[in-house]
């Protein structure tokens, strides 16, 4: 989770890996929209002597729609390139790194960001920047002793007023991994589980792992499909799409003069992701794999599964007696579909849309027009600040919790004023909150990598009842 | 979370809660391709995969480009000169 190693081929292929997507007004210069890609899922900060890195041979591409259409209207793709500089040390640093360009770090990795635009058949490519440097990973006391200065370093100007930073950074998701996939147990209500045990606070799984994070801080008007900031909640143009995905390219094979791998063939998705989760508990084990080698606006043969979610069913059953009316339900949840499909259309809730119009599309929808929110409630826009999850998705969302709750029917009032939801359903959640690195009041947002020497090993543990 | 939700949610739930590929030369590849794309070749590995032989169908890659080609004396000769019948 959100998309950590949600299917089983890309489980294989970390280096290629989504793992969230975040969009939204960028609080602190809200002319701007700030879209974060995170890959490389549950990286242990102490993991030399082959710290992790962008793969080389990975297609790393975040994309915005905003013709309607639910295709890739403009995509920004970023390649990176790794060298060594000393190839008589088996070290990645030859003493400390002070500073982005020290000689020190052996394995320097920079990379290029191309903007490709689409307007009916005709594409645009434009190199938005070459040889650009990322930080090294977070070592350890010793070898990077100024972390924030080297990340600092690491964010660059782009042309016509973008952003850009490439590099490892601590993970901002939180989730009780260990719970729930242990027959979606969420241990603040273990009493009530149909196998039940004595309950307890959840356990954040992702806390003290490091992701490797692309983040663009783009001007609003670049974004849109008029070029224009819209002129209020209710433009038509004032809501994107977004999403990442990551391609290999088709065959590789191994190269024996480089003893490595070398990737022949044009450029194929194996990555997926814009909403948290969507892959990961929507979409069936065995059509996962396919579901990520495809385009969004393919995503009408998904939406029976979000019409009616299999978790929306396992609730009543794991948990007897808690969801009556979640059990009774038999509509199609037109709550999900808006929420994850098509957007939020006028009219549902007070002075707010995000619809996209009718493709059902797994993508992040952002309307731009919603300034940042002073005091963000992590509960975004189901607890009235519209500047949140669903709309687009920011860095402190707790989108285990809105998710959780919207799918046990806290949502379905939305659309279907009939329905009252469980009592439950407004207080599900897997008891996680936000104890990862403290999130940065400025681009990139997301907080320092955990460092390599800081770290302490967790536990391994056969737990009483367990035979 | 808080103990108000806890006890929200306990106080519901109740007490009852219980193929085969290849690699060929640029030269061997430029047989009889049909959909050739303007970055194939130029001194690059290439890989040739057939998927389904018996259809005589290639598919020719070669830097980040790719192309179909049917071509079944091709498919045999290549299988021939794999060993497989």
């Amino acid at each position: 989770m959100s998309s950590h190693r949600e299917a089983p081929e890309i489980s294989k292929d970390p280096v290629a890996d989504g793992t969230d997507v975040y969009a939204f007004v960028s609080p602190d210069k809200p002319s701007t929209v700030t879209l974060i890609a995170n890959f490389i899922p549950l990286q242990k900060p102490d993991s030399g002597p082959n710290f992790f890195e962008f793969g080389d041979d990975v297609l790393y591409e975040i994309h915005v729609a905003n013709s309607g259409r639910a295709t890739p209207d403009i995509s920004y793709q970023f390649r990176f390139s790794t060298r060594i500089r000393n190839p008589r040390t088996f070290l990645y640093n030859t003493g400390p790194i002070q500073n982005i360009s020290d000689a020190a770090w052996n394995r320097p990795q920079t990379y290029t960001v191309t903007q490709v635009t689409r307007r009916g058949r005709q594409t645009t490519r434009k190199v938005l920047g070459t040889n650009l440097p990322c930080p090294p990973v977070n070592v350890g006391v010793r070898s990077t002793p100024d972390y924030p200065a080297l990340a600092r370093q690491a964010v660059r100007f782009l042309p016509a007023g973008k952003r850009v930073f490439a590099g490892q950074r601590a993970d901002a998701f939180h989730v009780d991994l260990g719970s729930i996939f242990d027959l979606g147990a969420l241990r603040p209500f273990n009493e009530a589980h149909l196998i039940n045990m004595p309950e307890m606070n959840g356990r954040n799984s992702t806390q003290s792992f490091n992701v490797h994070s692309i983040a663009l801080q783009i001007p609003i008007e670049q974004l849109t499909r008029t070029g224009r900031r819209p002129s209020g909640v209710s433009d038509p143009a004032a809501t994107i799409g977004v999403w990442a995905t990551a391609s290999r390219q088709k065959s590789r094979v191994l190269d024996r003069k480089q003893a490595r791998y070398v990737g022949v063939g044009p450029w194929k998705q194996v990555s997926r992701l814009a909403n948290p989760l969507f892959n990961e508990v929507i979409v069936p084990m065995a059509e996962k794999d396919r579901w990520n080698i495809r385009p969004p606006s393919g995503d009408k043969q998904y939406q029976r599964y979000v019409y009616r979610p299999e978790l929306a069913g396992l609730l009543p059953q794991l948990y007897p007696g808690v969801f009556p009316r979640l059990a009774a339900y038999r509509k199609e949840r037109a709550d999900l579909h808006a929420i994850l499909l098509t957007g939020i259309p006028a009219g549902v809730v007070d002075g707010f849309q995000n619809f996209t119009g009718p493709t059902p599309a797994d993508m992040l929808r952002l309307n731009v027009a919603v300034p940042p929110t002073a005091e963000p409630n992590p509960l975004g826009l189901v607890a009235g600040d519209a500047a949140g999850f669903p709309n687009g998705r920011r860095v402190g969302d707790d989108v285990v919790t809105v998710e959780l709750r919207a799918v046990a029917g806290l949502t379905i009032p939305l659309v279907d004023p009939s329905f009252t939801p469980d009592d439950a359903a407004a207080a599900v959640e897997d008891g996680t909150s936000n104890t990862n690195a403290p999130l940065l009041a400025n681009f990139p947002y997301l907080g320092h990598p955990g460092g390599g020497y800081q770290t302490e090993p967790g536990t391994t543990s056969v737990g009483s009842g367990q035979r | 979370m808080s103990e108000t939700s806890r006890r929200g949610f306990i106080a519901v739930a109740g007490a009852g809660a219980a193929a085969g590929a290849v690699a060929a030369t640029a030269g061997a590849a430029a047989a009889s391709d049909t959909e050739r794309g303007s970055g194939l070749g130029s001194g690059g590995p290439v890989m040739v995969y057939i998927e389904n032989p018996a259809a005589g169908r290639l598919t020719v890659m070669s830097g980040d480009d790719e192309v179909d080609v049917t071509d079944k004396d091709l498919v045999g000769r290549i299988l021939r000169a794999a060993g497989v019948r």
